[in-house]
């Protein structure tokens, strides 16, 4: 109970102090613009090529932002914290390492996934894309089955964040390569085996195929092997990050490196 | 006040070039960028539309170290509390945010190496410049328009604590609307005329035009005019913003 009490009241406290911080009306630009902006360039990028359908530029970014939202959430927590030196403070509590993380990585999250649909939905009309009522349910289970996955991977990148200074920085270069390597820009049969093989076992990759394969009509029962599989890769990159938040942990008290900068 | 802006370009590109993980995403990101054109135009067979795609990455990428290095010096010194000793000092506020800007475009022409060298080894794009006296005007003149249009952007910033979230969202409506990967032809209407007002446009034609073979001298005198007309704006903004910033009492808005 109080694991959970530290998460969602953790999780909502830390979300009012983002907003004490950046006002609404600039927040609200800043994260729906982007993603909006990021798929039309895309979307355009693919036309000029002749190279895909509009669809596909659609969702591969829109799950970007998912990506983006979940895997900053998460390695910005110790970043942030780091920061603002409260990170010492913050470990010597007897609180659960991992809902004081997650509790401040949540409400990122569901934003990610607001800002996902909102995108999505403006960038097909924009567009024209046109997407069928019925694939909505698969949508949004794919949204869901990438929002834990990429979070998992955050875990890992926020783990980090308890030993190195410039986890942005390396959470941003991983954002972008998931511009390649997940196929949301480029199909994946274009690319070198090699990082093919890294694709398959990074997040994003399968909620992306599936969710474009339900939007080309297929059913859940369809895609569930894709989706299958990237609830699973999340559940690994969480059980990695998971140690590893442990272990910088217990190596940031050892070498008194917790607030090093 | 000469010697404080070139101080400041110096240091500010020291700065930037100092820390090799910064510098890596300077790197990795134009690479990122030009490996998605180069996987989706598949012009083998059209060398010249992927070295084009080259440098409109490299672009792209100095835009955005120009808005990161604006946003994110005045986000830094609001950090640190020394906004107001910087706004205080007798050197105008120009000449300390202006080389931020340039020095952040000059690091964009690591970007330019990256993604040519990076081309030519993997996807074989051959680097031949076919005007290199042009392209070696263009590549500063490019970097001067990119960073002065910074400044109107940081002018803003010195009244807006969010400044650097601000920053980043103008990222992408700035490549879009400056044809650097995509052509305007295919854009709406109403996108050229704004385009002809932003710097990137200038630049990347001017590069463009000197590595293929063009006319890119009008080109550069646009840099170099639009430079000039984007000093004489943000510093205007700056001075009209900066005492705006300090009848308000609000410089550091932490």
């Amino acid at each position: 109970m109080n694991t959970l009490r530290v998460v969602f009241v953790g999780g909502l406290t830390s979300y009012r102090a983002l907003f004490n911080w950046i006002s609404p009306w600039i927040f609200i630009p800043h994260t729906l613009g982007y993603p909006i902006f990021e798929i039309l360039f895309f979307a355009y990028l693919g036309r000029f090529a002749g190279v895909q359908s509009d669809q596909f530029f659609l969702i591969g970014n829109a799950f970007l932002a998912i990506a983006v939202t979940g895997m900053f959430g998460m390695g910005h927590a110790t970043a942030g914290e780091r920061r603002s030196q409260t990170l010492a403070a913050l470990l010597a509590s007897p609180a659960n390492r991992f809902a004081v993380f997650l509790g401040r990585a949540l409400p990122s999250i569901l934003t990610g996934c607001f800002v996902a649909t909102t995108s999505f939905t403006i960038c097909a009309a924009i567009l024209g894309v046109h997407v069928r009522l019925s694939s909505l349910p698969g949508l949004a289970l794919a949204t869901v089955a990438a929002a834990f996955s990429c979070t998992a991977l955050g875990l890992c990148l926020g783990a980090l964040g308890l030993r190195g200074r410039n986890v942005s920085v390396f959470a941003d270069v991983i954002t972008g390569c998931m511009l390649i390597v997940s196929g949301a820009n480029v199909p994946l049969h274009l690319l070198p085996e090699w990082v093919q093989k890294i694709s398959s076992g990074i997040p994003l990759t399968h909620g992306i195929e599936a969710a474009r394969t339900i939007a080309d009509g297929a059913s859940i029962s369809t895609a569930s092997d894709l989706l299958l599989k990237e609830f699973a890769i999340g559940g690994v990159y969480l059980v990695i990050g998971l140690a590893m938040l442990r272990f910088f942990e217990f190596e940031g008290r050892r070498t008194a490196s917790l607030e090093t900068f | 006040m000469i010697a404080a802006i070139l101080t400041g370009v110096r240091l500010h590109m020291k700065q930037a070039s100092r820390n090799p993980f910064d510098l890596s995403g300077v790197i990795v990101w134009p690479i990122l960028y030009a490996s998605i054109a180069y996987y989706l135009l598949n012009a083998k067979d059209n060398p010249k539309l992927l070295l084009s795609a080259s440098l409109g990455a490299a672009v792209m990428i100095m835009w955005s170290l120009v808005v990161i290095a604006s946003s994110g010096a005045l986000e830094q010194q609001r950090w640190q509390g020394t906004l107001e000793l910087v706004v205080a000092a007798p050197t105008p506020l120009t000449a300390v945010i202006g080389p931020v800007c340039v020095a952040g475009a000059l690091v964009g022409i690591y970007a330019i190496g990256a993604t040519l060298l990076w081309g030519a080894l993997l996807f074989d794009v051959p680097v031949s410049i076919e005007h290199p006296l042009a392209f070696a005007v263009a590549l500063p003149a490019c970097a001067l328009a990119v960073g002065m249009l910074g400044l109107i952007m940081a002018a803003t910033f010195v009244l807006y604590r969010a400044s650097f979230h601000l920053g980043i969202a103008t990222q992408y409506p700035v490549w879009i609307v400056t044809g650097l990967l995509v052509p305007l032809s295919l854009l709406p209407g109403f996108v050229r005329p704004i385009s002809w007002l932003l710097a990137p446009t200038w630049g990347f034609r001017g590069l463009q035009e000197a590595a293929l073979g063009g006319t890119p001298w009008a080109d550069i005198g646009m840099c170099l005019v639009l430079s000039a007309v984007y000093l004489a704006i943000g510093g205007t903004c700056l001075i009209a913003f900066e005492y705006v910033a300090r009848a308000r009492g609000s410089l550091r808005l932490t």
